[in-house]
């Protein structure tokens, strides 16, 4: 692959990881990385500590412009893939630039899922994936007294720690959604439940939301099966899904992610995914999985990388940040920390 | 804008065509430009002249949208609600960095909808021709070759074995996707034309295809396709498993079965999804479609998967079902997980097992709705290994004289926008046989048109939403209301600004160009090109263009009307005014002769 020119899409640990993993092992290579967001590559799980103001916004990301530089790794930010030819093997820019590639990383990370029930809703929710979305909750928090967090996920928890800290009174519905990709049995409930309440947080064991109306500027009226109460934000946290909405013509084989094999290989030849995008069997838990976790993106884009180099690099099944929940194994070092 | 208080025919409008320059061709090439410049109209099984009426649409002309559906659809009000959609597969909207398709489904209900319902549509009395057809089947085949015949003079009888007429429209859809009104009403429209239907007569049964041969000119069977495929795996014959198609006609019958709390649904198409949305109607607290692909391989469309998730649909994918578990009675079923392998020919890519991946799900009541066949009648002719009779998908012959089939009875199970497309086809075949004449044909009319008024603004335009009951409200407390509500004028006006209007041929006049190359600068897309070779095939229709960058080898700038979005931008800009616009579409023309 010397001399090549090598595409990651993404700009999230595993397509920095990919990049970084490509420079060090093929000095030649022509890299370029296309990011979606026009951020630096940051840390999402530093977004509740930026919103409490225990951090800075420069705290948030990690590489430099000149580490870039420095790499010879070109960076395009805010910039959107919206198709891949394999054929002749293009892909496609929104501003309709194209660029040629021999190998490709698709590192495309995830986007905030919202079930399809509560999409109606969605303009008057926030949700908290990049430090665009942690502006909106620095600014409406300055407004508002109380936050209703539904759902639950990876940063959910940290979010309410937070907001608690800025003294706001935090109501957290549970119900079947919650925990998300994890089913909130009886046990892990009572857990949370515990542990929730020990904080300050007023759980609400309610069962769906039904409608949700904005009455004010700062207040939202939300009815759920059993009550109507009064709120300043709704949050809503039920995790992440792969964001490969754009490949579903590309040819590549989509369920949730993008399906690879223990190498992260696609169907087609020096293409591979990496990250929240990438979606393998797990033969532990007989079922497809896509990690999720800054950590283990970071391994995966690793892997994807070496590969691409011409390695035989599987990813680990069972990797030690991760642990079994109801027979689904998932990273949970967020609400181990909490 | 007013309309007449009667229109008639599929034909263009009279008061057009006197006044205006406009030529039919029959030449190979023309019908190869509209083949390939009109991607909506030529993935459109009955070549429903896509980009006319939604035009019309946009003009506020519903009842000649409506018209325009019709003429070669017969049922827009339906199709409407419940098309495949295959147009909107190629609609130019819809390639990479151009967006999102136009809503072309949504429109036609629109059409539908929004016209004014004291307009009828008159048809044409014709005189008998003294000939007698039996179609076997009120379904959408059936109906629309009835509709045909009868039109052009013949004596037509319809034998429908069930209780009403339409059959999967009536007894394969749920009410919540297709109210029986609109049906009802359609289905009656087809047959005014002096279509006698026959309800509860079972051919095979009441009476015999060989007797039907002896009483009628022609017999064709259009029978539909009402034999489940099974799973063919251990357990299938537990109670609580249920064959999807039977299912939803027992719904739909009046006679829901009991399913329980968690009900598993198998298959992957319409039926499925409509098995599992009726399942949350009927009670059910969980209810699961299992797939051998995944999401991203069904045959549905994208809103389809949308409002079933929002109604509490379950979808996983990449699972193969090995057996079902219980003694007698379901409790269960075993999958093993599966991975994507080589494409098949038929397009779909083929499931491989994974190993040592079995795992169970519980299930109250299985729901098989994996395809159907159809269902052997007994007759003369060659039939095929389970029975069904055989017939050419040129002639719709069968072996002996006299009879025909169509539909999904002679193909397999297909959609209904494509049953009817064979319905006509098969109708226009059993008319020239017997008369030795031609009563339609298509032709590519031309016409000088200066439609410029689209604005490069509306090709940013959203999709509009199809406004739906709310799912946590009482959607789910009946299995008969409606789930999708139509546009609104407002949102019918909208997306109908979407469209390119890809019936539009833009055009250079080479001999008055002179290069300025304006037009090129102002494009939105690679549409305008230097070329110094045009390339056409056997049919003069082009294929393609050799471009040049080399000045000195240009011999004509081209409009590729393949990549052209019909912005209208090189028209305004042009200092010389070579550019010219012409509708070029592709019309189906009734042949007075046929009736000399």
């Amino acid at each position: 692959m010397a001399q090549e020119h090598c595409v990651i899409i993404g700009n999230g640990p595993a397509a920095n990881q990919a990049a970084l993993t490509l420079r060090e092992n093929s000095p030649d290579m022509l890299i370029t990385l296309v990011g979606q967001e026009p951020f630096p590559h940051y840390r999402p799980h530093l977004l509740p500590d930026y919103i409490s103001g225990k951090l800075s916004e420069n705290d948030l990301y990690v590489s430099p412009t000149e580490f870039y530089k420095r790499s010879g790794i070109k960076v395009r930010l805010g910039q959107q893939v919206v198709n891949i030819d394999f054929c002749s093997r293009e892909l496609a820019l929104s501003h309709k630039e194209i660029i040629s590639f021999d190998g490709l990383i698709i590192a495309c990370g995830g986007r905030q899922r919202i079930p399809e029930r509560m999409q109606v809703f969605e303009d008057l929710m926030l949700t908290l994936k990049t430090p665009a979305d942690a502006a909106v909750w620095i600014d409406r928090l300055t407004q508002v007294d109380s936050v209703l967090i539904v759902g639950g996920d990876l940063t959910s928890l940290s979010l309410t720690k937070a907001l608690l800290s800025l003294k706001k009174r935090v109501f957290f519905m549970l119900n079947e959604d919650s925990f998300w990709p994890v089913p909130l049995g009886t046990e892990v409930a009572q857990q949370v439940r515990l542990r929730l309440m020990e904080k300050g947080v007023e759980v609400l064991e309610s069962g769906r939301i039904r409608r949700v109306a904005r009455i004010s500027d700062v207040r939202l009226e939300v009815e759920t099966d059993w009550e109507t109460f009064k709120v300043g934000i709704l949050g809503v946290f039920y995790g992440m899904v792969p964001d490969v909405k754009f490949l579903a013509r590309s040819g590549l084989d989509i369920d949730r992610g993008i399906l690879v094999d223990e190498h992260l290989r696609t169907r087609f030849d020096l293409v591979y995914a990496a990250g929240d995008c990438a979606q393998v069997y797990h033969p532990g838990i007989k079922d497809y999985w896509v990690s999720i976790g800054y950590e283990n993106a970071i391994s995966l884009g690793k892997v994807a990388a070496l590969n691409l180099l011409g390695g035989m690099y599987a990813v680990e099944t069972a990797p030690s940040s991760i642990f079994t929940v109801d027979g689904i194994v998932v990273n949970t070092s967020w609400w181990l920390e909490f | 804008m007013s309309e007449q208080s009667h229109y008639s025919s599929n034909r263009p409008d009279k008061t057009d065509e006197s006044s205006k320059n406009i030529v039919y061709s029959t030449d190979p090439g023309d019908y190869y430009y509209a083949g390939v410049n009109v991607p909506c109209q030529n993935a459109c099984p009955a070549f429903t002249n896509v980009p006319a009426y939604i035009r019309c649409v946009y003009e506020q002309r519903y009842a000649r949208s409506y018209e325009l559906n019709k003429g070669v659809n017969l049922f827009p009000g339906v199709l409407g609600r419940i098309c495949s959609r295959p147009c909107e597969k190629k609609c130019r909207h819809g390639e990479p960095e151009l967006g999102q398709p136009v809503g072309i489904c949504h429109i036609k209900r629109s059409a539908a909808d929004l016209r004014d319902p004291r307009l009828s549509y008159k048809e044409e009395v014709v005189p008998t021709l003294g000939k007698r057809i039996c179609i076997v089947g009120a379904g959408p085949a059936g109906l629309a070759a009835a509709h045909d015949l009868s039109a052009v003079g013949f004596d037509v009888t319809v034998l429908e074995a069930l209780e009403e007429p339409g059959g999967m429209l009536r007894y394969g859809i749920p009410e919540f996707r297709l109210p029986r009104a609109v049906l009802k009403s359609e289905i009656a429209a087809a047959l005014r034309v002096g279509v006698t239907l026959k309800t509860g007569v079972r051919v095979g049964t009441d009476v015999s295809i060989d007797q039907l041969l002896g009483e009628y000119d022609a017999v064709l069977i259009a029978a539909g396709c009402y034999v489940s495929k099974p799973l063919e795996i251990p357990g299938e014959q537990f109670v609580g498993v249920h064959s999807g198609l039977q299912f939803v006609i027992d719904v739909a019958s009046g006679r829901a079965p009991s399913l329980g709390k968690e009900v598993l649904v198998m298959g992957a198409g319409f039926t499925a999804f409509d098995c599992a949305r009726l399942a949350l109607r009927l009670g059910a607290d969980t209810s699961t479609l299992c797939l051998r692909g995944t999401e991203r391989d069904l045959r549905v469309t994208e809103e389809e998967i949308v409002e079933a998730k929002r109604e509490g649909v379950k979808i996983q994918g990449l699972m193969l079902s090995t057996r079902i578990t219980g003694s007698g009675k379901v409790e269960g079923v075993e999958f093993v997980r599966t991975r994507p392998g080589e494409l098949l020919p038929n397009g779909r890519r083929g499931m491989t097992p994974i190993e040592g991946s079995e795992f169970v799900l519980p299930a109250d009541s299985v729901i098989v709705a994996i395809g159907q066949g159809s269902e052997p009648l007994a007759s003369p002719g060659d039939k095929d290994e389970r029975g069904v009779l055989k017939a050419d998908s040129i002639t719709f012959s069968a072996s002996v004289p006299k009879l025909y089939a169509t539909g999904d009875f002679m193909t397999g199970p297909t959609t209904v926008i494509e049953s009817i497309a064979r319905g006509r086809q098969a109708a226009e075949r059993i008319a020239e046989d017997l008369t030795g004449m031609k009563f339609r044909q298509w032709a590519v009319r031309i016409e000088e048109a200066n439609i410029t008024d689209r604005e490069r603004s509306w090709d940013f335009i959203a999709p509009r939403r199809m406004p739906t009951l709310n799912p946590m409200g009482y959607r789910l407390k009946s299995t008969e209301l409606e789930v999708e509500l139509g546009f609104n004028r407002d949102d019918a006006l909208e997306e109908s600004k979407r469209c390119y209007l890809c019936y539009l041929h833009y055009e250079i006049d080479i001999t008055r160009c002179i290069y300025c190359r304006y037009c090129i600068d102002v494009a939105p897309r690679d549409c305008i090109k230097l070329v110094k070779e045009v390339i056409t095939n056997e049919m003069g229709g082009i294929t393609g263009f050799v471009e040049t960058t080399k000045w000195r080898e240009v011999n004509a700038v081209v409009i590729d009307n393949s990549r052209c979005i019909r912005c209208g931008e090189c028209l305004r800009v042009c200092p010389v005014d070579c550019i010219s616009v012409s509708k070029v579409e592709l019309v189906e023309r009734v042949l007075l002769a046929g009736r000399n």
